[in-house]
């Protein structure tokens, strides 16, 4: 009996492995979309509403999904309280708080890091250009993590499930 | 005050609050320029500031403002934002809360011939906008006639009240006085001075029954507030180009009362200017008021009428 209790628990925990890792490739493309809106919108923000870049974060971050949110509203924060010296320090501050808790992954941190360095620093045009490249930059990102998630999403779901249970057979 | 420490680097800030209290409070400029050391104007004199907040006449003891700073001064007044000042450095100044002025200088952009915006800003002049309420009320009794506002034209050397007797008039006019009852106010602010907006919200009272369109070019200002928003008197700073000269003029024969001012010592200084010529001969204005430091910033020189007869000597003070 408690063995059978101990086999449904293994399977269940590894399926449950699984189903996080393959959640993971499913949110990747999902965040990263959001962060390319986000970027989106914040270049209307700055080049036809020429939004201080404090309100144009808040904004941004009150509208796209709240993972991503997150990092432009805590940005904002920094920047109102100058608690960050500039709007690339404040990016950097906000990064290291909430990217770890989105899908997203370093190679997206480093586009967003280096777009800080020049927003709002130059002019409209100039922080067009800019926004701009981190969007193909990200776009880039983003099919190969559509083809990721393609590839292994159902892959972990039922790698964990049939892992489980090869534990549950080998167990019995 | 407390506006423009807001927006200075910590370090500059710190040293402004240990001025002695008599000079902070008659702080008129604070100048800052790259490598070079902290400068300060008050009442009429000027001085560099040491570390310790003690004022020094040699430079070298000053305290030096680097290029750090300069970088994080134009990131605060910029509000990390510099492509939102585009029209402001082309302009060569940026209004900030409170209706305070940073001129700055640096190196010039050039596109096609034409100043496009100044890039390395390495020199910053702050200016602290003063509020003197009731300064205009040794001027308003002659301003009516029958009750009526009359066209007046405020002549005046730079820094000498201009701006601040201006707005004065236009809060005084919008909440009516012993001299007249309130009138409708509409103020065209190209350098967003006299009404010092941030977002369109008037910094300083302006008065209750009052417009505002806030950097808006002069000429096309006016008449937009004449058609919009009917005003009884139109109130515009530093009158000089042809078409401001136009706009005053049919403003004029609009029915409305439009107050302005010039830069100038003297009308017949002024009347030598092309635009401003053509109006004083044609008789627009009915009032002059002749401003001047000579008893101190605020002093009125002189009132007179259209036939350029003193309405009134009398030297007024408002500062000393």
């Amino acid at each position: 009996m408690v063995k059978l209790i101990g086999a449904v628990l293994i399977l269940f925990s590894a399926s449950m492995v699984g189903w996080q890792i393959g959640r993971y490739y499913a949110c990747r493309p999902q965040q990263l979309r959001s962060l390319l809106v986000a970027l989106q919108m914040l270049e209307t923000e700055i080049v036809y509403g020429m939004t201080p870049l404090h309100r144009a974060f808040i904004k941004v971050g009150n509208r796209v999904s709240e993972e991503v949110g997150r990092v432009f509203l805590q940005a904002a924060e920094l920047l109102v309280t100058e608690k960050a010296h500039s709007a690339e320090d404040s990016l950097r501050q906000a990064m290291s708080r909430h990217w770890p808790q989105t899908a997203l992954r370093k190679q997206e941190g480093d586009v967003l890091a280096s777009l800080g360095q020049v927003l709002g620093s130059s002019d409209r045009e100039d922080q067009q250009k800019h926004l701009r490249l981190a969007v193909t930059h990200l776009r880039g990102l983003e099919e190969e993590a559509r083809v990721d998630q393609a590839k292994y999403e159902k892959m972990y779901k039922s790698l964990g499930f049939l892992g489980g249970l090869l534990v549950v057979i080998l167990m019995f | 005050m407390r506006e423009i420490l807001a927006i200075l680097p910590a370090a500059v800030r710190s040293i402004l609050a240990a001025l002695p209290s008599a000079v902070r409070e008659h702080l008129e400029e604070i100048r800052l320029r790259q490598n070079q050391p902290l400068e300060i104007r008050y009442g009429q004199q000027s001085g560099y500031v040491t570390p310790s907040g003690q004022l020094t006449s040699s430079a070298r003891q000053g305290w030096l403002f680097t290029e750090e700073n300069a970088v994080k001064l134009l990131a605060l007044v910029s509000q990390h934002s510099l492509y939102a000042l585009e029209e402001e450095l082309k302009r060569g100044y940026i209004t900030v809360v409170g209706g305070h002025r940073i001129g700055i200088a640096g190196k010039v952009v050039l596109d096609r011939g034409e100043v496009k915006g100044i890039r390395d800003v390495t020199s910053f002049n702050i200016r602290i906008a003063r509020e003197k309420k009731g300064v205009a009320a040794r001027v308003m009794p002659s301003l009516f006639e029958a009750g009526q506002p009359l066209n007046t034209l405020v002549i005046s050397p730079p820094q000498c009240g201009k701006t601040t007797l201006l707005r004065d008039m236009a809060r005084t006019i919008s909440y009516g006085s012993e001299w007249c009852s309130s009138r409708k106010v509409g103020i065209v602010d190209e350098r967003s001075e006299l009404a010092g907006c941030l977002q369109g919200v008037p910094q300083r009272d302006v008065g209750p029954r009052t417009d505002v369109l806030d950097a808006c070019p002069k000429a096309a200002g006016m008449m937009m507030l004449i058609r919009s928003m009917s005003p009884d008197v139109l109130i515009v700073d530093e009158v000089g180009r042809p078409e401001d000269g136009e706009a005053v003029w049919e403003a004029i024969h609009a029915g409305v009362a439009v107050i302005c001012s010039a830069h100038g010592a003297d009308v017949s200084e002024v009347a030598l200017r092309p635009t401003l010529g053509k109006l004083i001969q044609h008789g627009a204005f009915s009032r002059y008021i002749v401003l001047s430091r000579a008893k101190g910033v605020g002093t009125v020189q002189a009132i007179y009428d259209r036939q350029l007869k003193m309405v009134e000597k009398e030297k007024v003070a408002w500062s000393s």
